[in-house]
């Protein structure tokens, strides 16, 4: 090989991107030579090597070694003498540059960098050849299939978790009729009134309006066939049966179900329930137990009042699409709204107040360590509850069907 | 001498700081300096504005008086583009990592590359899975999310987060609070590690004993909303002429300290 000195082979530069051009780089950023010198290679990197500047010029390194040869030297040099700053990530392309002598079966010294350059190189040297986890890529059937079994697995285990919940809140309470001075009266009272008193207005208001609106509909739709005044009929039944029951459900479900969850997973992420075992108190008997017995009090009183005020909204709209006076309407929705639907109705709220608090404080108590997992825990008890309130809504109606009530 | 007088200009300078919570006057007045490329501590009895302080430094807390110079620039009188510039140039680590939650290690540490600069997905990849290793993480831990890490863990990628831009100066809150014995020294080793092979400046909050005698350069110790002393802590410890100081640097805990450096 003949000796011609230090010949510019190949450059690099974002300004010239001229590939011919024997050089890459800025005038102020990055920027590397290659040159032979010799036998053998020198990489001259110059200016600014920090991370605002590698973008530019990491694309392109792979340019400068295309006219190396496999094997063709012993000798190379990565000459640092003309760097002004040097970050991790000038060290990273740096190291990229002597990956790239490497593969040319060249091994590459560094020469002439200040003794800080060296120490960085050496720690971002002995950092990248730790092996990257793969990213596990499994294709989108193999997602959806598996989000599926996932999801399948969430349901069944949150049916046993459910009915495991119900059994041990079962056999708190049956403990409690053996030892009633345990029952804790206060936070019953407590929950009575946070769950029951205060949801009043928004029961009455949400239902006033509704039985307006059933009433209005009624009358409008009938009209064509001349049976208008059947929907004060319709109103009676359908109110008692089940709007009065699922308004107050749903509402109920949003307000309270989702504060227990709020209130006993909050507990659960600053350790008070494990604190509260320690001491010996049981958080079913403390927690679940008068939360529980206090939904079942006031679900039934707020369907009541729920149910009384769909039928005077129904009154007020009867008046205007109707014409049909107060005295007249409740004369006939005496004999509409018999006790019989009314108890119709009234079955439920036990078994939907049941649910609701249950739901709410099993998901509270499978809230975990993090403000996400309260968060989404407070949402899944609300969406599961009233997801089950309506099921078991279908069934009753079924039910209740066959039995001739 | 260039370079020496260079070095001799301080990259923080608080003068006359002034900060109040209502009635409530936590800094009455302070002034510190931080030189380039040290590791400084800032010590003081819980609720004395440590805290406080490294917030109004770096721009979280309006402050009511004094000025604020970050590398010789006044941080009140930036325009838009300035301190979007300096927000580049320096890292804060908080107290539990502060990571986003809804983001992988490796996502948390792009989040400022991404921010402030252009980089292709592949670089931006290889950069971070660097710095992951840099802060002694394991490679596995690039795709967990923070929830699924120990404290230790999350600090150390909060670190890693922090050094994403390789910034100039580091903010450190209670880095060492919460961890182990061995994990505190770990990470304090780390800080050491990382600061004179980056020639970081380290701005340091902390209440440890052992962090200080074992990485601080220099301590600044608060007290009644001042800066009571500076010194290394040889000097505090030697000399503490503050009641507060003796208490701290020749108690039990301070020579159990230093007796193991």
């Amino acid at each position: 090989m003949p000796n011609i000195g230090p010949e510019t082979m190949t450059d690099l530069s974002a300004t010239s991107p001229n590939i011919g051009s024997p050089e890459i780089g800025l005038p102020s950023g990055p920027s590397l030579r290659l040159e032979r010198e010799g036998d053998g290679y020198r990489l001259r990197a110059s200016g600014h090597w920090t991370v605002h500047e590698v973008a530019k010029i990491a694309p392109s390194l792979g340019q400068i070694f295309e006219s190396v040869a496999t094997r063709e030297t012993e000798e190379a040099y990565i000459d640092l003498s003309q760097i002004d700053r040097l970050d991790t990530a000038g060290a990273w392309l740096l190291e990229q540059a002597t990956e790239l002598f490497r593969s040319k079966g060249i091994a590459p010294a560094y020469a002439g960098g200040r003794e800080e350059f060296m120490s960085l190189l050496e720690e971002v040297q002995s950092r990248t050849h730790e092996e990257q986890p793969e990213d596990k890529n499994i294709g989108a059937i193999a997602t959806l299939l598996s989000d599926i079994g996932r999801a399948t697995r969430g349901v069944i285990e949150d049916v046993t978790t459910f009915t495991g919940f119900l059994g041990v809140l079962t056999q708190t309470m049956l403990g409690l009729i053996v030892r009633p001075w345990r029952f804790r009266v206060i936070p019953f009272i407590h929950h009575i009134d946070h769950t029951g008193l205060r949801a009043v207005p928004i029961v009455i208001l949400i239902c006033l309006f509704i039985g307006a609106v059933i009433m209005q509909q009624g009358s409008i739709h009938l009209r064509p066939y001349g049976a208008s005044p059947l929907s004060v009929n319709l109103l009676g039944v359908l109110s008692l049966r089940e709007i009065g029951v699922l308004l107050t459900a749903i509402m109920v479900a949003g307000r309270s179900g989702s504060a227990f969850t709020a209130a006993i997973g909050s507990m659960k992420m600053r350790e008070e329930i494990d604190a509260m075992r320690t001491l010996g108190l049981d958080p079913m008997e403390v927690l679940v137990v008068p939360r529980v017995l206090a939904l079942m009090v006031a679900l039934p009183i707020l369907t009541f009042i729920g149910d009384i005020s769909c039928l005077v909204g129904g009154a007020f709209a009867a008046k205007i699409y109707l014409n049909l006076d107060w005295i007249t309407y409740w004369d006939r929705m005496q004999d509409i709204a018999t006790m019989k639907h009314f108890m119709a109705g009234m079955l439920k709220t036990p078994f939907a107040a049941v649910i609701i608090g249950v739901v709410g404080c099993v998901e509270g108590m499978k809230v975990g360590g993090s403000a996400e997992s309260l968060g989404s825990h407070v949402t899944g008890s609300v969406v599961k509850s009233i997801f089950i309130v309506i099921i078991l809504d279908a069934v009753f109606a079924m039910f209740l069907s066959e039995i001739g009530l | 001498m260039m370079i020496d007088s260079k070095a001799e200009l301080p990259i923080i300078s608080v003068r006359g700081l002034i900060k109040n919570f209502g009635p409530v006057k936590v800094l009455k007045g302070l002034d510190l300096d931080v030189r380039c490329s040290e590791i400084l501590g800032v010590v003081g009895a819980s609720g004395c504005g440590k805290s406080v302080l490294l917030r109004c430094i770096i721009g979280l807390e309006g402050i009511q008086g004094g000025t604020v110079k970050i590398m010789g620039k006044d941080t009140s009188k930036l325009d838009k583009k300035e301190r979007y510039a300096l927000d580049s140039s320096w890292g804060v680590l908080f107290q539990d990592g502060a990571l986003f939650g809804g983001l992988t290690v490796l996502q948390n540490i792009q989040v400022p590359m991404r921010e402030h600069l252009n980089l292709p997905k592949e670089i931006a990849d290889e950069l971070a899975h660097l710095k992951i290793a840099m802060v002694g993480l394991a490679p596995d831990a690039a795709n967990k999310y923070p929830s699924e890490l120990s404290g230790g863990m999350r600090k150390r990628a909060g670190l890693a987060r922090a050094l994403a831009l390789d910034p100039e100066i580091v903010f450190l809150d209670e880095p060492t609070a919460g961890l182990d014995p061995i994990g505190a020294a770990a990470f304090d080793s780390l800080i050491k590690r990382l600061q004179r092979t980056l020639g970081l400046t380290v701005f340091m909050v902390t209440h440890d004993l052992d962090s200080i005698f074992s990485v601080c350069d220099r301590v600044a110790v608060l007290a009644d909303g001042r800066v009571a002393r500076t010194g290394t802590p040889e000097e505090l410890r030697t000399n503490p002429d503050h009641p507060w100081i003796e208490s701290y640097f020749c108690g039990e805990r301070a020579r159990a300290a230093t007796a193991s450096i």
